[in-house]
C-alpha cells in the first residue's frame, strides 16, 4: 500500500515537473529559428530598414519593410553577419554571395538579402564600398528585434560591438525556412557562405 | 543625467578607436584631456549628411586655426562602433588632427547627458549634436543643438568662443 502511494506521488511529481517545464517553454517570447520555422509568423511585428542614404530616408519618410514583403511567395537566400565594416564580414562573407549571385538566379532565387544589426545609412555606405548593392539587398535590423525574435542575437561587447547577430544563412521559400546554417563562432565563415547554401537549394 | 554644462568637470569614460598600426585601442577621456585644452564635439551618426558634409569637415578645416589658438586635441565622439568610425574617418583622407572616437554603447554620451532617441529614423539611441571646449577637464563652453539643427555647434562657433 505504502509503495503504491509512493509510486503515485512520484508520478504526480514528474507530471508537475513536466508541466512546469512546458509552462516555462511556453512563456519564452522568442522561438529559436529552425528548419520549418515560418519567419513571418515567428516575428509578425518585426520590420527591417532597407539600406539607404539619409536623403532617401527623408524622402521615404523613414519607411520600414515588414517581413511579409521580403518573403511572401518568394524564394530567398538570406544571410546575417555581426557588423558592417568588420573584417570577416567585409573580406569573406559578403564577397562570397556577391560572386555567386548568377548561380543563385539560375536556381530560381528571387533575392539575396544581407541583414545586420546596423543602421540603414551605415549599411548603405558599406554596401556601396563593397560594390555589392546590385547583387544583394541590404537591410538593417538597427535595434536587433529581427534577430532577437529568431534567437540569433549574440553579445559581442567583448569585441566592442555590443548586441549583434550570429553569422548565419538560410534558404527561405514563401517565408518557411528550408535550410539554416549558423556559425558556431561569429568570426568564421565555415557553414554560412554562399557555397554551402548553393548545395542546399 | 542632466546635460553637461559650463563649469562642470567632464565625466570620465572609455572610448574606442583604431590606432595608426590598425590596433583596436580604448582610451579614458580623462587621460586624453587632463591638463589640456580640448574640443569634444559629438554627432548623431557616421555616414549621415549633416555630420559628414558640414559638421566634421568644419572641424577638419579649422583644425590648424584651433591649434594655433592653443587647442591641444580635437575629439569627435559618436555612438558608432570603432569599425564604422574607422571607415568613416577614412573618407576624410586629408584629416590629420581630428580623432574619431567610438562610443559604441552610448555610455559616455549618457554620462554627458546628451543622448537622443533617433529610433524612428532607424538609428536608435545616439548623441545630440554638440561642441564643448574643455580646459583641464573643466567645461568652458557648451554648445548643444536643440534638435536636428546645425546652428551653434560648428567649428566657427567654437572659434568665436575661444
Amino acid at each position: 500500500m505504502a509503495s503504491r502511494i509512493l509510486k503515485r506521488s512520484m508520478m504526480m511529481k514528474s507530471t508537475v515537473e513536466s508541466l512546469r517545464i512546458a509552462a516555462a517553454a511556453a512563456s519564452r517570447h522568442y522561438a529559436s529559428v529552425a528548419v520549418g520555422t515560418d519567419l513571418v509568423s515567428a516575428a509578425p511585428d518585426v520590420r527591417l530598414q532597407k539600406a539607404r542614404t539619409w536623403d532617401e530616408g527623408v524622402s521615404s519618410k523613414f519607411s520600414t519593410t515588414p517581413l511579409k514583403e521580403l518573403f511572401k511567395d518568394k524564394k530567398v537566400v538570406i544571410f546575417g553577419l555581426p557588423g558592417a565594416y568588420t573584417g570577416v564580414c567585409s573580406a569573406q562573407h559578403v564577397p562570397s554571395y556577391k560572386k555567386n549571385v548568377d548561380k543563385f538566379k539560375a536556381k530560381g532565387i528571387d533575392s539575396v538579402i544581407c541583414v545586420a544589426v546596423n543602421d540603414p545609412y551605415t549599411l548603405n555606405a558599406w554596401a556601396e564600398k563593397l560594390e555589392a548593392k546590385d547583387a544583394i539587398e541590404f537591410y538593417g535590423d538597427f535595434d536587433g528585434s529581427f534577430h532577437k525574435s529568431l534567437d540569433l542575437e549574440v553579445d559581442l561587447s567583448a569585441a566592442l560591438l555590443g548586441p549583434r547577430s550570429h553569422r548565419w544563412s538560410a534558404y527561405v521559400v514563401d517565408g518557411k525556412v528550408k535550410a539554416l546554417n549558423i556559425e558556431s563562432a561569429p568570426s568564421e565563415v565555415k557553414v554560412s557562405g554562399a557555397d554551402v547554401i548553393l548545395e542546399q537549394i | 543625467m542632466a546635460p553637461i554644462a559650463v563649469g562642470d568637470v567632464i565625466p570620465d569614460g572609455t572610448l574606442a578607436y583604431f590606432d595608426e598600426q590598425d590596433q583596436l585601442q580604448q582610451a579614458s577621456v580623462h587621460s586624453l584631456a587632463a591638463g589640456k585644452k580640448v574640443i569634444i564635439f559629438g554627432v548623431p551618426g557616421a555616414f549621415t549628411p549633416t555630420c559628414s558634409v558640414k559638421h566634421v569637415p568644419g572641424f577638419i578645416e579649422k583644425a590648424g586655426e584651433l591649434k594655433s589658438k592653443g587647442i591641444d586635441e580635437i575629439l569627435l565622439v559618436s555612438v558608432n562602433d570603432p569599425f564604422v568610425m574607422k571607415a568613416w574617418a577614412k573618407t576624410y583622407p586629408d584629416n590629420k588632427d581630428v580623432k574619431f572616437l567610438a562610443d559604441g554603447s552610448a555610455t559616455y554620451t549618457h554620462a554627458l547627458g546628451l543622448e537622443l532617441d533617433l529610433s524612428e529614423k532607424g538609428l536608435g539611441t545616439r548623441s545630440r549634436r554638440f561642441a564643448l571646449l574643455v580646459d583641464d577637464l573643466k567645461v568652458k563652453v557648451a554648445n548643444v543643438e536643440a534638435g536636428g539643427e546645425f546652428t551653434v555647434s560648428s567649428a566657427d562657433d567654437i572659434l568665436k568662443a575661444i
